[in-house]
């Protein structure tokens, strides 16, 4: 008997590493996962390797900023999976480094966008689906730079630190209706994005420095068994928290 | 002499009840003060009164979620007062009461525009000016509904929690040119802007006051003058926090 | 597969309601129990009931803020199940509700000794037999008023901040032992300890409101879930982390 028997779960970035990892786990626990992203290719493969196992998925390409394409995706996932319980948002843009003074405004805006604005749309058309459903619980992605600032990141702290807010917003206003609603906050999670910006994951390793107390970084799969934990009854009395999975980085 | 005795001072929503405060009480204590905001009438008002009390001021018209606009109140700023030392953030939009599902994605979208964009872009135009003059600070209005969350508000509190990170990026990558930049968090202040959810101010004390331990609401002077500490140097050592002047609201 | 197959497991409090859950999920997810109590009638019980549903358990009488008692507790733990893998924190003083004028210094100090001192002598003596395991995982129990604050309970109040503290700063000692530990902030739990000064668990839930999303108290077993997550591999890259399990008290 799986966590998350009889769930019918929408993960947006499906396609990507965490968010692929937590497709993965929810369904071996028994869930049927609409896995969502931009990249085709990706979400695919994430679909194939559920059903591969003996799961249930369907792969949808969904830019979350577009407010009509949330709107198919997530009728689409309840006409082919049934009434929609569980959702996980981890769609986020990859912005390139710049301070305030030297970001040029569209990718802000671009970050703000996928990161924030794309989270409430999808929450916007998902909830009346789990309010049919009769209750469900929402695991919103946000990061320990929604809590403490990193270096030339500006939007994607801020639009982090909205994540954290907006989850704790729908955590009281959907309380009454058995939704609950929570957020990650990961600490720096090892991928093959990391690559693109950093000769090695030795190298991130060292520049986090003795903040990163496992001296390591963290797996997708931890961030998923703590998306399972959150999306499944175990945490029933848990709402409107952010929970901290970053190798005590914030506590330092 | 003054606290702020030399400096030039940017307030935006200087027509307002909070900003209006700050812009006044930076008036008294020696600032040169932009006195900034969309609403002509009520920046006037500020201006005049800072002038009357025989402190310098100017005035502007400017939409801060417009690039242009922004870039041409800095200049306008530096024109006036050869420099900008201090910066208050304070624009921010009011849009009714919504959950997630109900928002308009056009109402979510003003609202992060002026909140955050907003504040982006007067700190990515203020910043350089900053730099030339050796340094300066910024006190970005926040809120206490940017760390916890009240009912029908999901985007006010996702922009004042980004407001909050934004706040710490500008801290944490601008430290080296001694800028400093500090979050206040109001709690509820008696300004029309709470007539917008209630219908009086009597109401409105009712139902707030019991929430506040302090046993009254704020007014716009507790903000401004932690507005002031917060510019002067007597917090020469405070970057990147979030001072919280809410007679308590969070703390129970 | 059982999620504490393997685990040796330290439990002060057993004998109560939130422990005694607590005590009971871990034996019937694998792990061998001791449970630990000041108080041997309840704390027999709580073992009994462990090996009467299949697992292994002894109770052990113990005061927490006894050393010795502390050591010999250990010692017994040990030499019954070879060695000590998992603690789980919760034994608290029932201290009076008085403002600080009214609570004697032998109350004050009798809250701190045993909420804080008491945890730090079992933390001290369970350590050196985690690190021969090669890790352990160390859960202890703060409240929502470790981070909000309650009327009249200053002592309790400072005791469940500083216990939140004692976990940061021992997650950031040991990490590199790959012992990690957390902190467990409970809201309002129905345990019969609240029916001491209420009349009903309703009168709690309707007190706390507006505060309590959930509209209802937790139930002990909530708890005791939150901390077989964390007591679990499943939490391996989370340490020095606040949970709250509060049905959004402090979301709010």
């Amino acid at each position: 008997m799986g966590l998350l028997d009889g769930k019918v779960a929408f993960v947006t970035a499906a396609g990507g590493n965490i968010a692929g990892a937590t497709a993965r786990l929810f369904a071996e626990e028994g869930a049927a996962v609409a896995c969502a992203d931009v990249a085709e290719e990706d979400v695919r493969k994430t679909a194939a390797d559920i059903e591969a196992a003996g799961g249930r998925a369907i792969a949808m390409v969904c830019d979350v900023t577009d407010e009509d394409a949330v709107k198919e995706c997530i009728a689409r996932t309840v006409a082919e999976l049934g009434p929609l319980t569980t959702l996980f948002n981890a769609a986020a843009h990859s912005e390139q480094r710049f301070k305030v003074a030297d970001m040029p405004v569209d990718m802000w805006r671009r970050t703000i966008d996928v990161d924030l604005t794309g989270m409430f749309i999808v929450c916007k058309y998902a909830i009346p689906e789990i309010l049919k459903a009769g209750g469900g619980s929402i695991v919103n992605i946000s990061s320990t730079y929604g809590k403490i600032a990193a270096a030339e990141r500006p939007a994607y702290c801020s639009a982090k630190g909205g994540v954290r807010m907006l989850t704790k917003s729908i955590a009281v206003d959907y309380a009454a209706d058995n939704i609950r609603c929570n957020s990650i906050l990961p600490g720096p999670i090892e991928g093959p994005r990391m690559l693109q910006r950093n000769p090695s994951i030795e190298a991130v390793v060292a520049r986090h420095g003795q903040r990163l107390h496992f001296k390591r970084l963290g797996q997708s799969i931890e961030i998923a068994r703590t998306a399972l934990f959150l999306a499944s009854d175990e945490s029933s009395y848990t709402n409107g928290a952010d929970m901290a999975v970053d190798a005590g980085y914030t506590a330092f | 002499m003054g606290r702020l005795e030399g400096k030039s001072a940017l307030v935006t929503a200087a027509g307002g009840g909070i900003a209006g405060a700050i812009a006044r009480r930076f008036g008294a204590e020696g600032a040169s003060v932009m006195c900034v905001d969309i609403v002509e009438e009520s920046v006037t008002k500020t201006a005049g009164d800072i002038e009357s009390a025989g402190g310098r001021a100017a005035w502007s018209l400017c939409d801060v979620s417009k690039e242009d606009q922004v870039r041409e109140l800095i200049g306008k700023t530096v024109g006036a007062f050869g420099k900008v030392d201090i910066v208050v953030n304070a624009a921010a939009a009011s849009e009714p009461t919504h959950t997630v599902v109900t928002m308009p994605l056009e109402v979510w979208q003003e609202v992060l525009d002026v909140n955050i964009t907003g504040m982006f872009l007067v700190c990515k135009y203020a910043i350089p000016e900053m730099q030339k003059s050796g340094g300066g600070c910024f006190i970005n209005i926040s809120s206490t509904f940017g760390s916890i969350a009240w009912p029908g508000r999901p985007a006010y509190m996702a922009t004042k929690a980004a407001v909050k990170q934004i706040t710490r990026s500008v801290a944490l990558d601008f430290a080296g040119d001694n800028i400093r930049a500090n979050a206040i968090s109001p709690g509820a202040i008696e300004t029309n802007r709470l007539l917008a959810r209630t219908p009086t101010m009597d109401a409105v004390r009712e139902k707030m006051v019991p929430l506040h331990p302090i046993g009254r609401l704020g007014q716009p002077d507790d903000i401004a003058n932690a507005a002031l500490f917060l510019a002067s140097d007597e917090s020469s050592f405070m970057t990147g926090a979030d001072m919280f002047v809410d007679g308590g609201f969070t703390m129970i | 597969m059982k999620r504490l197959e393997g685990k040796i497991a330290f439990v002060t409090a057993a004998g109560g309601a939130i422990a005694g859950a607590t005590a009971r999920l871990f034996g019937a997810e694998g792990a061998a129990v001791a449970c630990v109590d000041i108080a041997r009638e309840n704390v027999e019980q709580t073992a009994a009931d462990i090996v009467e549903a299949g697992g292994r358990a002894i109770p052990l009488v113990c005061d927490v803020t006894d050393e010795d008692s502390v050591k010999e507790a250990v010692a017994k733990t040990v030499a019954e199940f070879g060695g000590l893998t998992t603690v789980f924190n919760a034994a608290a003083y029932r201290d009076p509700a008085a403002p600080a004028l009214e609570i004697d210094v032998a109350t004050w100090r009798k809250t701190l000794d045993v909420n804080v001192t008491g945890m730090f002598i079992v933390i001290q003596q369970a350590i050196p037999h985690m690190q021969k395991a090669g890790g352990g995982s160390i859960v202890n129990i703060s409240s929502i008023y470790g981070a909000r604050v309650a009327k009249r309970r200053p002592a309790y109040s400072a005791s469940k901040a500083a216990v939140r503290l004692l976990t940061q700063s021992i997650a950031v000692d040991y990490a590199e032992d790959n012992i990690r530990c957390n902190a467990i902030l409970p809201g309002p739990i129905a345990t019969s300890r609240l029916l001491i000064t209420n009349n009903s668990f309703e009168a709690v839930a309707e007190r706390h409101r507006p505060h309590l999303p959930a509209g209802r108290l937790g139930q002990p077993e909530e708890i005791a879930r939150t901390a077989l997550f964390l007591a679990s591999d499943a939490s391996s890259f989370t340490t020095g982390a606040d949970h709250f399990v509060d049905g959004g008290y402090n979301a709010m």
